[in-house]
């Protein structure tokens, strides 16, 4: 639900980081978004592709890379990335490959990185 | 023009509100003042709650009211005579870091023992937005169906204490509080859960001992 606002940090780093580099275009752009972030990446997209309008990254191709989610299990000390459960929701439950428990406290999985830009400039600069 | 490829960006969106978070969370801390965010969709009880534990009890406490677009329940909670502060979200669905801030510039730390934020009515978006208090209880009313709590995962597993109230309505509107309480424990199997009545008074004291708990914990 909150997608555009996100849309707009993601835009506010990739466009100061194209400036901070000279770029005349921005080609491509790679987001990672944590398989527990509470967003949609379709949306995030659609949100995306309205915000780049008339900005020099307007024709980038824009690629959601998704990232699994580290756990450390209480119960058993199992450390690393957990199992997904989604037999019942949508959105993916968490919990310890080793002993299946969701008693598990999460380490990384709900972060979103602008994680790389490809530019294009003028030769010479 | 020649092509630049994989310049490195590494922004992560998410630790701006992080690290506010904190920054808010260090002023509670130099003040001495809990932090309490209530969340809960529309209608759960969560101005309610607060305007209850205001009545009850006898420490001094002040409230950030966050609302889409209106200051109604700011102005509830303001006729108990406790400094509010209202916090309109206009478009956004949730309460973030930055307009925690922004509120604490009106509201007095130092003379207040704790700060309960009401957090805007949703189960979902708030998970993803830390605002720096210290437990966070999520509400749920069994007029919301009795699935509500299965199927909001991550709000349940967040949670510090859940509360499921309007128990007094069950058997009305048909909803299992059994399957409620056992659902908010599969998302998180060490919470604490109190089913409450708050218009009859009941699970308020157990509420307030709850949050005195973990004030004194931290």
């Amino acid at each position: 639900m909150h997608e555009f606002s996100m849309a707009q940090g993601i835009l506010n780093a990739v466009l100061e980081t194209a400036e901070a580099n000279d770029a005349d275009k921005v080609t491509d752009i790679v987001i990672e978004i944590g398989r527990l972030a509470m967003l949609n990446p379709e949306q995030l997209k659609f949100m995306l592709d309205i915000l780049v309008e008339d900005t020099i990254a307007a024709e980038a191709n824009i690629v959601l890379e998704d990232i699994d989610v580290e756990i450390k299990c209480y119960n058993c000390d199992y450390e690393g990335i957990g199992d997904v459960d989604d037999s019942d929701h949508y959105a993916p439950m968490i919990l310890c490959p080793k002993c299946e428990s969701h008693r598990v406290n999460v380490l990384n999985g709900k972060d979103v990185t602008v994680k790389t830009i490809s530019i294009e400039k003028e030769d010479g600069e | 023009m020649h092509k630049v490829g994989d310049i490195i960006v590494a922004r992560n969106i998410m630790k701006a509100n992080k690290k506010l978070a904190d920054k808010n969370q260090d002023k509670f801390d130099k003040s001495n003042v809990f932090c309490v965010d209530f969340v809960g969709a529309i209608g759960s009880g969560k101005t309610y709650l607060i305007e209850k534990i205001i009545d009850t009890v006898d420490e001094k406490i002040g409230v950030l009211a966050g609302d889409i677009i209106s200051d109604l329940d700011a102005g509830r909670i303001e006729s108990h005579n406790v400094p509010v502060v209202g916090l309109n979200t206009g478009r956004e669905c949730h309460l973030d870091a930055h307009l925690v801030e922004h509120g604490l510039k009106d509201m007095p730390l130092d003379d207040i023992d704790y700060l309960f934020i009401e957090n805007v009515g949703n189960l979902i978006c708030p998970v993803d937005f830390a605002l720096g208090s210290h437990m966070r209880i999520v509400v749920v009313s069994v007029t919301e169906g009795d699935d509500t709590v299965e199927k909001h995962p991550y709000i349940f597993q967040d949670a510090d204490l859940v509360v499921i109230n309007k128990i007094d309505l069950a058997e009305a509107v048909g909803a299992s509080v059994d399957k409620m309480v056992a659902d908010a424990h599969k998302h998180n199997p060490d919470v604490k859960v109190i089913t409450s009545s708050l218009k009859q008074g009941k699970g308020l004291d157990e509420i307030i001992a709850t949050i005195e708990e973990f004030k004194n914990n931290l």
